[in-house]
This record gives C-alpha cells, structure tokens and sequence, in this order.
C-alpha cells in the first residue's frame, strides 16, 4: 500500500470516527426521547427477559429496560466524559504548550515530574484524587488522569518548535517567547484540539467508567456505563446481556473516539 | 579521425502529462564526450524531458517521437523499452533519494551491486575506487556517515563517484550541483568533465541557473513552457541573446561590474562598531591550554547606516559565525559590538530581543520561515508585535510590501510550507519591508533558484534597499551576489579574515590567492 493510498485512508477512518461520534451526540441529547422508560425505572419488564421483540436488550434483575438503561447510561458517561476531555485538553495540551515557552530550568522541572505522573497508570491516578476530594470530583480527577499524557505530547512538540529554525531566525529579529507561544496556540494547538480532544474523550470515558465501575465514580440512581456493567456482576454468565449491551456501548463510543482522533493512541488510559 | 559514437538521439518528441502539454517537438543529437545543458524553470519542460530519458515516466504521461539510443534503432518514445546503453542519473545533494537513517557509502554500495550484479564488498570497493579518482574529494571513511552527517559537497562527491563506478553512457545529471559554492562548483565541473573525457560518457546537465553552465561550457537549449526557445553553444548565448527570456536569464548571470558603486560604507554615521571579536567560544577557550591558538583572532569593522558589507567565504569559513555573535544568538570569548550607538555586551536579553527588532533577515534556507504560518501572518507579525498597530493599519502595511514583492494576488490563508522557495523568498522581503529595519542580514538570498527568479529576486533586494535604506550584511560565497548588493567586502577563510576593502577594489586587484580563486570561480573570465 503506498504512503498516499495509507493517508487518505486514515482520514476516511478518522471522518468515519466523527460521523460516529456525531451519531453518538444527537443519541445522548435525545437519549429521554429515544428511551422507552425513564432512567433507573424498574419493573417494565419481567426480571432479566432475554431479548425479544418488546425488550429488544432484555431486562435487568430489576425488570428494568436494558435498552432504555444503555440509552441513559451512555448519555451519563458522556456528560461526564466531556468536562473530563476539557480538563485534559486545559491542564494537558495547553498547559504543555505554556510550559514549553516558560524558562528553560522550569519547563524542564515540570516536564520530568509530568513525566513521572504519565509513567503512573491513569486508573491509579483518577482513584488518588477522587480519594483525595470527594466523589463528584471523577470527572475532574478522570479529566487530571489523562491530562500528563497530553501535556508530555504537547511540550515535546513545542519543544520541537521552539528548536526549528524558524523560530531562531524569529528570535534573531526581536520576536518575543510570547508572540511564538501564539504561534503554538494559534497553529500548533487549533489544528490538532479536535484529533487532541478525540483521544482525551476515548482516555476519560475508559477511567470514568472503570472508577465507575470499581465504586469510586457514579452513584445510584444516576448509572453510568461503568456502573452498569458493576451492576452486572453478580448474573451476568446467565444474562449475558446485562453487560453486553452496555459493554458495546462503552466500546463502540471508545471505538469512535480513537478513529476520530485518526487511530492514535496518545493519551492512553 | 573517427566520429564520435551516437548516444542518444530524440526526435520530435512530446510530453503531455493528464493531457496538460509539457514539453512540444524537441529534437537533438547527442555523441559521446558531448555535453547538453538544458536550461529553463520548473515549468519549463526539462523535468518530463529527464523523466523520459531515465525512464521514469508516470501513468499519466502521454509521449510522442522517437527516441534513438546508441546504436539501437529508433523507438517511439512511447513504447520503448530497456536502453541499450548505459543511463545513470545523478541527483544533487539536496534531492538524493537517500535514506536518512543508512549510511551513504552502504546505501550507494547497494545501488552498484545491484546495477553491476556483484557482491556488496566488491561494490564497496567500486565506490572506493571512483571517490579515490577525485583529489578534491573526501577520504571514503567519510562516507560511512548518514546523508545529514556529510556536507553538501562531500555528498556530491559521493554521488559523483557512485555515477562514475557505473561507467555510464549517458549522464543525466538533475541540478546536480546548484545548491553549491562557485568554487565549489567549479571544482566538481572540473573533475566531471575529466572524467568525461576518461569515460566517454554524453552528459544532460538539466540547470535552472547559468552558475553551473557557465563553468561547463557545452550545448545549450533554452526551454519555456515546453518549447526550445533559444540554443546554441553557452558562450555564444552568453555574447548576445535574440529571445526575451534568455536575456532574463542571462541577466541574473554575475559579470565583472562596470559601473563604480553609489554609496560606499565610509561614509555616515556608523550602526555597526565591531572591536575584536573574538569569535571562540567560552568552552573552546576553556578546553584548551593557555587559551588555545588564537585562531579567530579579533575581528574589527564598521558598518555605517545605509551602507552594505559583503561577508565572503566558503561553507564554515566563519562567516555565519561572526553574524550570529554579533546579533548575541551565541557568547563569544571576547569583543565588543556597538549597535545603533548602544554596547550589546551589557543589554539584558530583553533590551538585546528590543534592539533587534530593527533587524531583518533575508535568507536562502526554505525553513527560515514558520511553514504553520499563513502568508498573511508572516507580514503582519512584526507589525503586529512589535508596533502594536491596528488592524486596519496592519492591512495596509500588508497589502502594500506584498504588492511590492508581487505576492499580492496569492491567497493570503496560504500556509508558509505550500509555497514555492521563491515566494518563500519573496515573502522574507516583505517582512523585512514591514519591519523598517536598519540593519538587514541577507543570506545566500538566491540559493536554489532558478535564474528567473533570481533576476527578480536581486531586483527586490535592490529596491528594497532603495526604498527603506538599511544596511545591508550579505552572507555569501557568490562574489557575483556580493557585487550586486554591496560595496564593500571581508573575506573568510578558516574563520579568519583574509581580505577586505572596497569590493570593485578587490575584483580588480584581489591580493589573497584564495580570495582570487574565489573570484575567478564567481565571476568566470569569459564572462
């Protein structure tokens, strides 16, 4: 396959990860209408019922409608994925690229002990400042997991930038650290936030739902995701669909994510 | 006396790529020993000529004509096969299809090996052989670096003798030596046409310039848009030209000067006071006992308003050296330099970075500019960060420098990196119009381009010094660009100046014999 043939079928996968995640924004914003029973309402059908024609996911142990509940559990984990991805995109990309431009001692500081926070996994990371704040703050403690990855990826490249000849010949003739730091925000930072934020959402949604479902992230009756497929636990190997149906979700939003953000796994979780 | 053997015989032929005509019933004979230099731009038809010759055609060419090799019968050009004559391509330094990462000796080995179908060793020795012909060229352990680790020059001698070691009957050679020194080239045109006269071999030099024409002195034809427009011997065409476009081209071409300079830099108030600058480094100093030899003793000089100083010299002779300490970009052992009346020795990096505002660079390297850049926000940069003006006031400052550079009609959301080196060139004038310098470092500013484009590069230059008055500080080893944009001259050897004075004072009477050799490689005597 030749370079070209490589590139443009990158970028059909990358527009095809868009339509998708678009498919998923108009489901989560329509998800009341789209479900047939409000969020956590039980008894709409017989307990755990396979898929049929009037549950077409099945039930759960509580009769409650597993279309309807993955509906509502995929619309909860991407409210809570989407302040996550700004924290990451705000304390991860541009803070690296700040950080790049600041002096040399202290961008080089702040990017070893980044460094050393990125080399920890995310999960660990989400669970300490949950535990370190209270449990309304995953969002913000999944947005923080990912937010290293992020910063190590955006220093490096302004790193590289600010080593190109470009920006010597800049300095040369008087161009200040921060008229080239907007040269980073303005060029570096807006032609890869969409690619950046795609890989943060697919890093946030898989820490929000694993604290999610270890216990430390959503709480009853506002189920996401992760929650679900923790709920799942107990009958799941006789009702494969209690898990299934929200496991695909979570799988097909990551899936998504990543095509979107053009196949790179970046800012892993 | 026998006639030479006929290499390659083209008769009418025509290219046109996705139905887009390129090159329109060229005919021409070619013996052994004989050179042809095809002359013209990039549109000009010479690169679909080439690919027809070493068979690299695309899908999308169609081909019309004949093509005759050696002895062979003549083919249509578009159904010929495998030559029957040996074809080897010689690339430049710049455009090497080389892998980065390997080093160049095994990678050129591999290209004997399989041409020869020997072993790599016997290959290895080949290269070895043909480098070892060339006494200007570099020792073969030289070769065993990457493609980035050798200079330009040693990376022509090695494709040179890569092309040599594959005896061949035809040498296309694709601007193979622009990116060169004149006496570099001089010197690579001298040891090519030895080994021609060794070998045999017909040669195709496809040139944008004359800089390498002049020094190879064969069969020209000149092409535009497909069509020969002028041809003829290269000494011919350079006494008297009937075509509009030869003359352009041949205008860019340096001669010795005629006329005396307008200003001279001894006159006006002095911008630039250079006193012994000491050009080592603190390290360097620190490395070596006692101090070291001081090899890059002091260098003192002054540069007055409006004035232009040509610095002069190889590749590393020192001359980018001296600019960057003086613009404070790297510390120096010793010296004192005085911009605009104020000792730059005791500015703090925020005044040095204020005073250089005042300072534009003009230069030949395509990455001099911020290819993520648009078009537009390299002219409003300055305006817009240093001045602070409106946007309404920064529109105007724009569209004017961009009319005067002839870029006014380009798309202004253009990114840097889609432009050709010319407009990326042309581009730099503009800034540094906006930018109202009064010092402006102009470096090897017509570097790689075609001839053209440096008649109107050198005419930019020349009002932009008009009009805004800076002085000028030309880094060059072209004492033919020299002559154009300044008047007076230091030049540098082993980073120690070895002559300097008026520059029309030093052509007439250079007293450095390397002075002198770069001279005569500028400013060819025939010219």
């Amino acid at each position: 396959m030749t370079r070209s043939s490589t590139q443009s079928l990158h970028a059909m996968l990358q527009v095809a990860g868009w339509i998708g995640l678009g498919l998923i924004a108009v489901a989560v914003s329509l998800s009341d209408f789209l479900a047939s029973a409000p969020a956590d309402a039980t008894g709409i059908g017989p307990l755990l019922a396979p898929p049929s024609t009037l549950l077409h996911f099945g039930s759960d142990i509580l009769g409650r409608d597993m279309l309807s509940e993955t509906l509502h559990g995929l619309s909860a984990t991407v409210r809570s994925a989407l302040p996550a991805t700004l924290v990451t995109l705000v304390a991860g990309a541009l803070f690296g690229f700040v950080a790049a431009r600041l002096p040399r001692a202290l961008a080089l500081s702040l990017r070893g002990f980044i460094g050393i926070l990125a080399s920890l996994p995310a999960l660990l990371l989400a669970v300490l400042v949950i535990g370190l704040s209270a449990r309304g703050w995953a969002a913000v403690a999944a947005g923080l997991s990912a937010a290293p990855f992020a910063f190590v990826r955006a220093f490096e490249r302004a790193r590289l930038q600010e080593r190109a000849t470009h920006s010597e010949y800049a300095r040369a003739t008087g161009i200040s650290g921060a008229t080239l730091l907007r040269r980073d925000l303005v060029y570096e930072f807006s032609d890869t936030i969409l690619s950046a934020a795609a890989r943060a959402l697919a890093a946030v949604s898989i820490v929000l739902s694993t604290v999610s479902f270890l216990g430390f992230g959503a709480v009853p009756p506002h189920r996401d995701l992760g929650l679900m497929i923790a709920a799942s636990k107990l009958y799941f190997l006789h009702a494969w669909w209690t898990a299934a149906f929200p496991a695909a979700a979570l799988t097909i939003l990551i899936l998504f994510a990543r095509l979107a953000a053009g196949l790179d796994e970046g800012e892993r979780a | 006396m026998s006639e030479a053997r006929q290499i390659v015989e083209v008769s009418e032929l025509g290219v046109a790529s996705s139905g887009v005509s390129e090159l329109d019933n060229l005919s021409f004979k070619l013996a052994a020993g004989e050179a042809l230099i095809v002359l013209g731009d990039a549109a000009s038809g010479k690169d679909a000529l080439l690919r027809v010759l070493d068979g690299t055609t695309r899908r999308s060419d169609e081909m019309s004509g004949t093509i005759q090799y050696g002895d062979g019968p003549a083919l249509p050009a578009a159904k010929r096969g495998k030559p029957g004559i040996r074809v080897v391509y010689l690339a430049g330094a710049a455009d090497a299809p080389l892998n980065p990462y390997t080093s160049v000796a095994s990678q050129l080995a591999r290209v004997l090996a399989r041409r020869h179908g020997s072993p790599r060793a016997s290959a290895l020795a080949e290269l070895r052989i043909a480098l070892e012909r060339f006494p200007a060229a570099p020792a073969f352990a030289a070769l065993s670096g990457k493609p980035g680790e050798l200079d330009a020059m040693d990376l022509t001698w090695a494709l040179l003798a890569a092309a040599m070691a594959q005896a061949p009957d035809l040498l296309i050679a694709d601007h193979a030596f622009a990116d060169l020194t004149p006496t570099s080239i001089r010197t690579i045109v001298a040891a090519l046409m030895q080994e021609q006269k060794r070998l045999g071999f017909a040669l195709i030099y496809a040139a944008r310039g004359l800089k390498t024409a002049a020094h190879l002195k064969g069969r020209m034809i000149v092409l535009r848009q497909g069509r020969v427009v002028e041809e003829g011997t290269f000494d011919k065409l350079a006494s008297g030209q009937s075509h509009a476009y030869t003359r352009t081209l041949f205008k860019a071409l340096p001669r010795p000067a005629e006329a005396a300079p307008a200003r001279s830099a001894t006159r006006g108030e002095p911008l630039l006071q250079v006193q012994a600058l000491d050009l080592r480094s603190p390290k360097d100093i620190r490395s070596a006992k006692d101090g070291g030899p001081r090899t890059r003793d002091g260098i003192s000089f002054e540069l007055r308003r409006g004035a232009a100083l040509a610095l002069i010299g190889e590749e590393g002779s020192g001359r980018r050296a001296l600019v960057r300490a003086l613009l404070g970009l790297e510390r120096v052992a010793g010296g004192r330099v005085v911009l605009d009346q104020v000792d730059m020795g005791i500015l703090s990096a925020a005044m040095t970075s204020r005073l250089r505002r005042r300072i534009a660079f003009i230069t030949g390297a395509d990455d001099a500019l911020d290819p993520r850049m648009t078009l537009w926000d390299v002219v409003d940069e300055p305006l817009r960060a240093h001045l602070r003006l409106p946007r309404e006031m920064v529109a105007g400052h724009r569209e004017t420098a961009l009319k005067r550079v002839g870029l006014a009609s380009h798309d202004g959301r253009r990114a840097v990196a889609t432009l050709s080196p010319f407009d990326k060139r042309r581009l730099q004038v503009a800034r540094a119009i906006v930018s109202a310098p009064f010092l402006a470092v102009i470096d090897e500013p017509l570097r790689g381009l075609d001839a053209f484009a440096q008649s109107i590069m050198t005419e930019l230059l020349e009002d932009f010094r008009r009009q805004e008055g800076p002085a000028f500080l030309v880094i060059t080893a072209d004492v033919g660009v020299a002559q154009v944009l300044a008047e007076d001259a230091m030049f540098f050897k082993d980073r120690k100046v070895v002559e300097r004075g008026p520059l029309r004072d030093i052509l007439r009477n250079p007293k450095d014999e390397e002075t002198r050799k770069m001279i005569e490689a500028s400013l060819p005597a025939s010219l």
